[in-house]
């Protein structure tokens, strides 16, 4: 089995991630832009992250066998200072139409202040114009209204549901965000954000229409194996194969292959790395072969 | 050679594609916006195949070298040569304001959009303001881009001062690129180059690591007793192309007495010369192609 991890901040992330994903049956993988922990202070930084997510990142995901993807935009926290924001705007449609470029995200709120507001309402009416999908980042603190506020303000501007995928959703939020027929996707983050035996909960109430789970691994405590092991809990409790796949592989295919930038044969026709070549006598099983063996000696659950 | 190129184009691309670049074209010309351009400039991979080299003619490849000595787009696929031909109408804006985009693009540029950038110089006008920008892109480390200004490409040759030309004849080298693809590699050389080439060969022979044949072309119109030495050594030496490299500066017509005492090892080669059959570039060629 294959997965597609359609969230993860690989910038953050270390080598021996990249051979675990791997290893692990991540075939690709999609980075959105995002804040990097210390504030930014000049276009220029936003400038040359850009650059990384369109070009080293890309590089170094290569070496291990894994397509890597991005989103680009104007992240809602950063969102806040508006000169700086002003000047990401400007360059934003140097990058939003290259190749591999697959939406703009990722955006929303995060204090649903009116600058944060302002900058989503502006790159929603950029992806309408370029046609791309759009990747939505949902506040953590008062998360439903913020939800909510978010699919209006979307709706507001024309962008029709089918081409955004709202993330980090929770039980509280699932039911309108797919009610309204957006993707709706889910972090499996620890502490903070969705444990997976919680995610197993959901699935048996939604099933797999439009759900979409990723790890959103970044700079924080958080685990760039959250697709593979959840799916390899998932499992465990019985859910089946196919829905299994559909919620870690197909769906964030399809929502991101509206782009035009995504498509399976760009990795189907990449065989993928061998493990041993990486490093001597690992016996990891890669991905294609049984989820659960291939997950054997992880802890799989994340709370 | 924009309507040279958009007519090559039109004969290898679909009407779908086709007719959104002209769409652009039509834009650019009388409602410019440069968000716009943006997206046409790096989009133009979603619209026309990224894949395939384009299968072009010798005609149109002379109409081509007729009309830009030098420039080339054989090799190059589709959606390279609409991003050449949005770069050419941008160059009829005023100069200052292309130069502004210029650099935005070659700012955000993934690989391949530098290497449209760097290949399309030679087309574009008042080329002594682009002089920095493509000794900047000969610093990178990445091969496609080095070879997008190094190789295939008249404008270093034509607009690099020797200090620029030098470093970049150097890193060609360091980076494994082959020399005989370079335009002017002969007419540009010069004592300096030949000097930090021949040092460059010492510092390889001493650590034991083989020496490219090719590296001995720019030094053949600069022999001195130094290079007279490494070109002996060089006759001796039992590798693909080395004896070939010590004929090839032998039969430079300024080098048969300074380099009489490697006549013989060398003689068997001349023939090949004086025929035609053996040429740096006839070298050059082979090594790369079992390189």
């Amino acid at each position: 089995m294959k997965f597609l991890d359609s969230h993860v901040h690989m910038v953050s992330r270390t080598t021996d991630d990249y051979q675990r994903m791997a290893s692990a049956g991540v075939a690709a993988i999609i980075e959105p832009s995002f804040w990097q922990g210390q504030p930014r202070t000049h276009v220029g930084t936003f400038q040359d992250y850009f650059n990384s997510l369109i070009g080293f990142e890309r590089f170094r995901a290569s070496q291990f066998g894994i397509r890597h993807y991005c989103t680009i935009g104007l992240n809602p926290k950063e969102a806040n200072n508006e000169r700086l924001a002003d000047e990401v705007m400007e360059i934003l449609p140097l990058y939003i139409c290259k190749e591999g470029v697959v939406g703009i995200g990722e955006i929303g709120f995060d204090d649903q202040s009116a600058a944060e507001e302002k900058y989503l309402r502006l790159q929603a009416q950029m992806a309408l114009e370029a046609d791309l999908p759009i990747q939505i980042h949902t506040p953590h603190r008062d998360k439903k209204t913020g939800t909510t506020r978010t699919m209006d303000v979307l709706e507001d501007v024309g962008v029709p549901p089918s081409k955004v995928v709202i993330d980090h959703n929770n039980e509280e939020t699932v039911k309108e965000v797919l009610g309204r027929g957006y993707w709706a996707a889910f972090t499996i983050y620890p502490h903070t954000k969705l444990g997976n035996e919680r995610m197993i909960e959901i699935m048996r109430e939604f099933g797999g229409e439009r759900i979409i789970i990723d790890s959103a691994a970044d700079w924080g405590i958080s685990d760039a194996l959250a697709v593979p092991k959840t799916a390899a809990l998932m499992k465990e409790a019985g859910v089946t194969l196919d829905a299994i796949e559909t919620v870690s592989y197909r769906n964030p295919l399809k929502a991101y292959g509206q782009s035009g930038q995504l498509k399976e044969a760009d990795w189907a026709e990449t065989e993928g790395i061998d493990p041993t070549d990486l490093f001597e006598g690992n016996t990891l099983l890669r991905g294609g072969q049984d989820i659960g063996k291939a997950m054997s000696g992880e802890d799989l659950v994340i709370s | 050679m924009l309507a040279l190129l958009l007519s090559i184009l039109s004969n290898h691309a679909e009407e779908k594609p086709l007719g959104w670049l002209d769409h652009h074209l039509e834009k650019i010309e009388n409602d410019f916006s440069r968000n716009r351009f943006y997206f046409a400039f790096s989009g133009a991979c979603r619209h026309f195949d990224k894949e395939h080299a384009l299968d072009l003619s010798e005609s149109d490849l002379d109409s081509i070298s007729g009309m830009a000595p030098g420039f080339t787009i054989d090799n190059r696929t589709a959606d390279h040569v609409a991003r050449t031909i949005l770069l050419l109408a941008l160059a009829e804006k005023d100069q200052d304001f292309f130069l502004e985009v210029l650099r935005a693009l070659l700012g955000a540029a993934d690989i391949r959009e530098a290497v449209v950038l760097y290949s399309s110089l030679p087309l574009f006008p008042h080329p002594e303001e682009l002089v920095s920008l493509a000794r900047e892109g000969t610093r990178t480390n990445v091969v496609d881009i080095f070879d997008a200004i190094a190789l295939d490409n008249p404008f270093p040759a034509a607009h690099f001062e020797n200090d620029g030309w030098n470093q970049m004849v150097l890193k060609a080298l360091f980076m494994g690129r082959p020399l005989y693809r370079i335009q002017g590699i002969d007419t540009r050389a010069n004592g300096t180059l030949a000097t930090a080439l021949a040092n460059y060969a010492h510092e390889r022979w001493a650590a034991g690591r083989p020496v490219s044949p090719e590296l001995w072309r720019p030094c053949a119109g600069f022999v001195d007793e130094t290079i007279a030495t490494d070109i002996a050594r060089v006759a001796a030496t039992e590798a693909p192309g080395q004896k070939e490299a010590a004929a090839l500066v032998y039969a430079h017509p300024s080098n048969a007495e300074k380099l009489a005492e490697i006549k013989e090892s060398v003689e068997p080669f001349l023939k090949e010369i004086e025929n035609g059959n053996l040429t740096w570039d006839t070298l050059g060629n082979s090594l790369e192609k079992d390189g």
